[in-house]
């Protein structure tokens, strides 16, 4: 739906000498309707990059535009954010239904919005009767359906998915992965996916961009990228992830 | 109200609930009861003693002072709440400020608070007593705005713990304002805390009222209140003591009432699987099991497994009834192996590697037909000696080294003490061993690296020098608890680099637990695949490309890696059949599709 372009962005945290630079000029494009996936390790900014372009931290350089224009900080928000921990996302004492509807459009009746968080919480698979239940009834996987749930009540253009799955388990990251791509698919929104992990960004994320130390060190076209990369960084990175086991179906299983 | 139910049920919860009951009752019903009776003179019967018509005696208008102090509760309560509400709301609305007003005022509201906080509640009453005078209105205010900067530091600490929750960043993603983001999600996630504390503090106020009006500066004549009546009993304490006593008995029950009701609700409400209140009962019991158990250990077996467990269970008593987290469960590590365990969190996997290293706590119940490590019994009462064997020859590592060190001790002396207090090293000596384990983990500069604190390391450093401290004493057997979940994949295949290369040169067990299947396969000689407590699958590392349990296939298939087909969605649990409780919802949910 949207292009968000990240331009020279420069994000700095403290005082004068003490400041650090989390994030070093990075120039990075979220095509329409596309993911591009950002991978580094922990310290490398790719974190203050998703959160600068929702307005949590300042910019200290740069700017940050969807469709060529800087995004609104007031009335509807255009960018949704997905949190890396479903346990510290949701309010602990307000039912999920709350939750999501408090991410809506202003102007909805109580009706309306009632049924619009039941048909997202259906849209991520979960029973929509469930609206009045707190998150503590809810496992971490749940948490985090309800989370994306959460993201798509506000209609955004560009969904920012900072490690959305490093705290679940692998089967249900798996679940969600497999979530996420469906809804992307359906709904068409634009999403900068975050994450260290190489495989999970390749799965999802069609435009790779490598961080180290706040800066871009490669990006381009993901298979592009994994196959050829240019930095000795990213080979590194490549080198580092273990093996994989293809299974051997059994002739017992169909 | 169902944490009044569950306060009911512990002793202590309900010993304050009776008391503050009673407390309350009679502050509502006496006034009524006696409050006429109580003011009636008699000139006849003054500084009387106790008397069966007087049970406390009478004071020097010839009234009954046990009645006056019954009818005494009401307003000393009164006042004391009263005190309370303002200490409380002055220190909500300091500890707001920073919140609603930003960054800069709000530094400044937390520093005045900070030092407010220095100062001494009595003497800080005492200062407000002499400025408003002396009234009952003026003590209410002198001591609630004594309480508040206490109360101004709770709230601060309590919303900047909620601040840094990701619902308020995500409230603010969505464009909710301050406020709203204050009433709507900050204030009712710290009201439990806040009203705990507020019900300890009116105990307090109490006190601190009792003492105002002991000096003269709170209640004024022909009001009284249990400090009042102390002050007036003091004067005839020789004659007859109970009447200076029985107020302040009234003052230690109606404080007892509050601080108990405050102290219990805490723990029904924060902490429910609080071990304390049943800690006391359960060591003995769990010995005896043990012994029981250990009767029916089988005599001879197997000589160079490093370690042995056979038929293991773990349960956690909590207050919704008791955990299985581990059902028989047995296996054995041999001399130089390096075995995985692997499974969902919930799996059980972390229990069994505590309960094998003799590491949970007293409230865990740990059975087990055997748990031998270099062949000796674990399951006896753990002497020193024992204590010291499991020092020496068995290291752990966990999954996150920051908590695992003293932030303020110097690495090398962290790694220096376990050679000190286990081997009993000289010091000079154990330090030379430090920097050399330091050395050996790779860490590079390690003279100058064992001067550093441990925030000087960064996250890979910090779980090598852990690895590193386990390898003081050249152990037999290393058990690893997640070490390198928190870890980037980089430093993560470092860090498998080295435990490999430890096996290799000093001929060390590893135990690896892990929730990565793919980690798991490429260290490992044999994996345990583990689920609801029990261990599903058995194999070697190599065989697990031909796994047969589902649940273990679907481990596999579910990890994407680089060869993963983009056009197909990862396989879930789709394959597995019987729906487990402890794997979750999600697992179900995901089959249903």
């Amino acid at each position: 739906m949207s292009e968000l372009r990240f331009e020279e962005v420069s994000v700095r945290y403290g005082l004068r000498r003490a400041a650090v630079t989390a994030v070093d000029r990075v120039s990075l494009s979220v095509p329409e309707g596309g993911v591009t996936g950002v991978v580094g390790e922990s310290g490398s900014g790719k974190s203050t990059l998703g959160r600068a372009a929702v307005g949590l931290v300042p910019l200290h350089g740069g700017r940050i535009l969807l469709d060529g224009a800087p995004i609104p900080r007031r009335g509807p928000r255009p960018l949704q954010m997905v949190f890396q921990d479903p346990y510290s996302s949701l309010d602990p004492r307000m039912s999920v239904g709350a939750s999501i509807a408090e991410m809506m459009p202003a102007g909805m009746t109580r009706r309306e919005s009632a049924r619009e968080a039941a048909r997202l919480l259906e849209l991520v698979h979960l029973d929509p009767a469930q609206t009045g239940a707190r998150p503590a009834r809810f496992s971490g996987g749940q948490r985090q359906r309800i989370a994306i749930a959460r993201a798509l009540a506000g209609r955004p253009k560009v969904l920012i998915a900072d490690e959305i799955t490093s705290a679940l388990d692998v089967l249900i990251q798996g679940a969600i992965l497999n979530l996420l791509r469906e809804l992307q698919a359906e709904l068409g929104f634009s999403m900068l996916f975050i994450s260290h992990n190489l495989a999970v960004v390749r799965y999802v994320a069609s435009q790779i961009v490598v961080m180290h130390d706040g800066k871009v060190i490669e990006q381009g076209a993901t298979a592009a990228v994994l196959e050829q990369p240019q930095a000795d960084y990213t080979r590194e990175l490549l080198a580092a992830i273990p093996r994989p086991i293809h299974y051997i179906p059994d002739a017992d299983r169909v | 109200m169902r944490t009044l139910a569950k306060m009911a049920r512990t002793p202590l919860g309900a010993t304050a609930l009776t008391l503050l009951t009673l407390v309350v009752v009679t502050a509502v019903v006496a006034p009524w009861l006696w409050g006429e009776q109580a003011d009636v003179n008699d000139t006849g019967d003054i500084l009387a003693g106790p008397s069966a018509e007087h049970w406390v005696g009478t004071d020097n208008l010839g009234r009954d002072l046990l009645l006056r102090t019954l009818v005494a509760t009401r307003l000393s309560v009164v006042l004391a709440v009263s005190a309370t509400l303002v200490a409380v709301v002055t220190g909500l609305i300091l500890g707001v400020a920073p919140l609603l007003l930003g960054r800069t005022v709000g530094r400044a509201v937390t520093w005045f608070t900070g030092i407010a906080v220095a100062f001494p509640g009595l003497l800080l009453a005492l200062f407000f007593a002499a400025i408003f005078g002396s009234s009952a209105t003026a003590a209410v205010f002198a001591i609630g705005l004594a309480g508040a900067p206490s109360f101004a530091r709770l709230c601060q600490n309590l919303i900047a713990g909620i601040e840094a929750r990701d619902f308020i960043a995500a409230a603010r993603v969505g464009g909710v304002g301050r406020l709203r983001v204050l009433f709507r999600h900050v204030l009712p996630n710290i009201g439990e805390p806040l009203i705990v504390n507020a019900t300890i503090g009116a105990g307090g106020s109490l006190l601190a009222f009792a003492g105002l009006s002991f000096i003269g500066l709170g209640v004024q004549p022909p009001e009284y209140d249990w400090g009042r009546l102390m002050m007036d009993g003091l004067r005839g304490i020789y004659s007859n003591p109970l009447a200076a006593l029985a107020p302040g008995l009234a003052v230690v029950i109606a404080g007892l009432a509050f601080n108990l009701t405050g102290e219990s609700a805490a723990r029904s409400l924060g902490i429910s699987d609080d071990a304390m209140l049943v800690s006391a009962i359960r060591p003995r019991r769990r010995r005896l099991q043990n012994r029981r158990a250990a009767a029916k250990t089988p005599a001879v077996t197997s000589r160079d497994a490093v370690l042995e467990v056979v038929d293991l269970r773990v349960e956690i008593p909590s207050t919704a009834g008791d955990v299985h987290a581990v059902r028989g469960v047995s296996f054995s590590v041999a001399q130089g192996e390096i075995v995985g365990i692997v499974g969902e969190s919930g799996s059980g996997k972390s229990m069994t590697a505590l309960a094998a290293a003799r590491l949970l706590d007293d409230t865990a119940r740990v059975q087990a037909r055997a748990l031998r490590f270099l062949g000796a019994d674990l399951l006896g009462d753990g002497g020193a000696g024992m204590r010291r064997m499991l020092g020496t020859s068995m290291a752990m590592v966990f999954q996150d080294p920051m908590s695992s060190f003293n932030p303020t001790m110097r690495m090398g002396g962290q790694l220096a003490e376990v050679a000190a207090e286990h081997a009993g090293m000289r010091r000079r000596e154990a330090m030379a061993r430090a920097v050399d384990r330091l050395a050996a983990v790779r860490i590079t500069a390690p003279e100058r690296r064992a001067r550093q604190y441990p925030y000087e390391f960064s996250g890979g450093m910090r779980q090598r020098a852990m690895i590193g401290m386990g390898l003081m004493l050249s152990p037999r057997l290393i058990i690893a608890d997640e070490p390198t979940t928190a870890l980037d994949v980089t430093v993560q295949a470092q860090v498998l680099d080295l435990l490999r290369a430890i096996r290799e040169e000093d001929g060390a067990s590893i135990l690896f637990i892990s929730h990565d299947i793919s980690v798991v396969a490429e260290l490992c000689d044999r994996v345990l695949v583990m689920r609801s407590g029990e261990i599903v699958e058995e194999l070697d590392a190599a065989d697990l490309s031909s796994a047969r349990h589902p649940y273990t296939r679907a481990l596999l298939a579910a990890v994407p890696h680089m060869g993963t087909d983009l056009d197909r969605p990862l396989a879930t649990l789709a394959t597995i059949s019987d729906a487990e409780p402890d794997v979750g919802a999600d697992a179900r949910e995901v089959r249903s599709r």
